[in-house]
């Protein structure tokens, strides 16, 4: 029994990582360039920090994760936090990239529509991904629907095909392509309708930063400053990127690196530094989550973030 | 003495289920990495309602598409053993069937069949379709030679030396085939449902979505639930198609 339970203490050991390694819930792309120009720049070892990037895929359940202290950090969205807090995950977030949701809704323009409401409650179909947050939400809100909702299934084909086909989308994503394949697209933005959660945050676990503050003070330091000169100029990094994803091409990281810049540097940021994150945004974002049904109420929202 | 035999594989159930009882409810494993069984069985009562639709749907789905594998994989099979050189042409492409990542293609199936039933029916197919092939052809070509041989000498025609001796001699492996063709129907239709966000597969997505642990649970139990009532069924085909052959 004691050698069986050595064992098991060993295998803990080994399963969980010492570095302070980045997970990653995609690919690399220019919505983690910060992070790669802080990795692939050697910032994370200026701070004498053993950060790795790891990039991710579709279902990488980052935020069990880093609940788990399998990886230190990890990327989630605001909302995956708490509803991993819900659950009794002992995440926070430490670091929003985005500061405003850049996910919204590609339209073809020859639609006339004024707004995401005219989208949900016009005849025609509509491509997302059902059960998240924000489709929960934007089914409540913009009732009674109009539009067939059918499953996301990634691309743009079936947008390309039907003219009265409306799908989800990333504005440093779809709509590129689109224009790439010379068509040309409207979007509106998720956040129209009042659910706009930080993206692309950084979250670690409650005991990390309770017992490696320092690192975790570095590690956002190199962080902030990836993100600072990637957001100055984020050419050598791109190639850099594109070199581990090819499945974009250049042109297509340095304009989605174009686009994404305001959803990163805004009024709060240039007050309170990149990443910066505010109570009252939380407490918004944890009022609607409650009114989904998707969290419990009577949590401290400032312990959703730090 | 059947009601016996059912009590040795609820022994380790009721083992594995209070083990993960216990040490959930002791805090050991977190319930966000694996719930406590009670927890999954009350979601599945608290929910009822979505839950048996969705099962219901795969049910069906899953149905429609072992359906379709038995019958276009026997058929495909009978023919692959009449000649052997449609066997040469064709039979690599059966193990297209056995390789093909259905999740990769899965997203194709949408745009080219469309969001609903033929997408999940498809990817049922798709997935169960090689094992009725392989075990099929397997049993039509190893008939025993001496028995070929009393039916070449009583002047039997190739049809008739096919339905009379090949297939039923083939039998045991033709629902073999049906029997692994079983849980893969269900797999291949669950995954149809990720992508077409209906039944239990799309239960799961969108449990997942919500990091709903719990839910993602009950699905699977659903899921493994319908295998084993497949399963059930094609042995209960099974006991009663070789019974009667052997009456005969």
């Amino acid at each position: 029994m004691r050698s069986f339970s050595i064992l098991l203490m060993s295998f803990c050991f080994l399963a969980q990582a010492s570095a302070q390694d980045l997970a990653l819930n995609w690919k690399p792309e220019p919505e983690f360039g910060g992070f790669y120009e802080a990795f692939l720049n050697h910032l994370y070892e200026q701070e004498g920090l053993k950060t790795q990037v790891l990039a991710g895929g579709a279902g990488q359940p980052v935020t069990q994760m880093v609940a788990a202290k399998k990886v230190k950090f990890g990327i989630a969205a605001a909302d995956e936090v708490i509803l991993a807090r819900s659950q009794g995950a002992k995440v926070v977030a430490i670091f929003a990239v985005y500061q405003d949701d850049p996910q919204g809704f590609m339209v073809h323009p020859a639609r006339g529509f004024k707004s995401l409401k005219d989208v949900f409650q016009s005849e025609g179909t509509v491509a997302l991904q059902k059960g998240l947050p924000y489709t929960l939400w934007l089914e409540k809100h913009y009732a009674p629907l109009k539009a067939k909702w059918v499953p996301y299934t990634g691309g743009i084909s079936s947008f390309i095909q039907d003219q009265k086909f409306s799908q989800q989308c990333f504005i440093t994503s779809e709509p590129i392509a689109a224009r790439r394949e010379k068509l040309e697209t409207q979007t509106f933005l998720i956040s129209e309708s009042g659910f706009n959660p930080y993206l692309a945050v950084v979250i670690a676990h409650e005991d990390t930063l309770k017992e490696e503050a320092s690192m975790v003070s570095k590690f956002l330091k190199a962080t902030r400053e990836g993100w600072k000169r990637y957001l100055h100029d984020p050419s050598k990094t791109n190639a850099q990127m594109q070199k581990l994803n090819s499945s974009l091409d250049l042109a297509t990281f340095e304009e989605a690196a174009k686009v994404q810049k305001p959803f990163i540097e805004t009024r709060d940021t240039q007050k309170n530094g990149l990443g910066t994150m505010k109570k009252e945004r939380w407490a918004t974002l944890y009022q609607q989550l409650i009114e989904l049904k998707l969290a419990k109420p009577g949590q401290d929202v400032t312990q959703f973030f730090k | 003495m059947r009601g016996v035999q059912l009590i040795y594989p609820l022994i380790p159930l009721v083992l594995i289920t209070s083990v993960t009882e216990y040490a959930s409810r002791k805090g050991v494993i977190p319930t966000f990495l694996l719930p406590a069984p009670s927890q999954v069985f009350l979601v599945l009562k608290d929910d009822f309602g979505s839950f048996r639709d969705a099962f219901l749907q795969t049910l069906f789905a899953s149905s429609l598409g072992l359906g379709l594998s038995m019958v276009v994989g026997l058929g495909f099979a009978l023919l692959l053993s009449f000649s052997n050189l449609v066997r040469k042409m064709f039979y690599p492409y059966a193990i297209f069937f056995q390789t093909v990542p259905i999740i990769a293609i899965a997203p194709l199936l949408v745009i080219w069949l469309g969001y609903g039933l033929p997408t999940v029916v498809a990817s049922a197919f798709i997935v169960s379709v090689f094992p009725v092939i392989a075990n099929s052809v397997l049993g039509l070509l190893g008939t025993d030679p001496l028995l070929l041989n009393l039916f070449k000498m009583l002047d039997a025609s190739p049809l008739q030396t096919l339905f009379r001796l090949r297939v039923p001699a083939a039998l045991p492996q033709i629902l073999g085939g049906f029997k692994i063709a079983a849980g893969l129907a269900v797999i291949g239709a669950i995954v149809g449902e990720f992508i077409s966000g209906s039944g239990l597969g799309g239960l799961v997505d969108t449990a997942r979505n919500q990091q709903r642990v719990d839910r993602v649970f009950a699905a699977v139990l659903l899921a493994a639930f319908l295998g084993i009532l497949f399963f059930s069924f094609i042995s209960f085909l099974n006991s009663l198609v070789l019974g009667q052959l052997k009456e005969k």
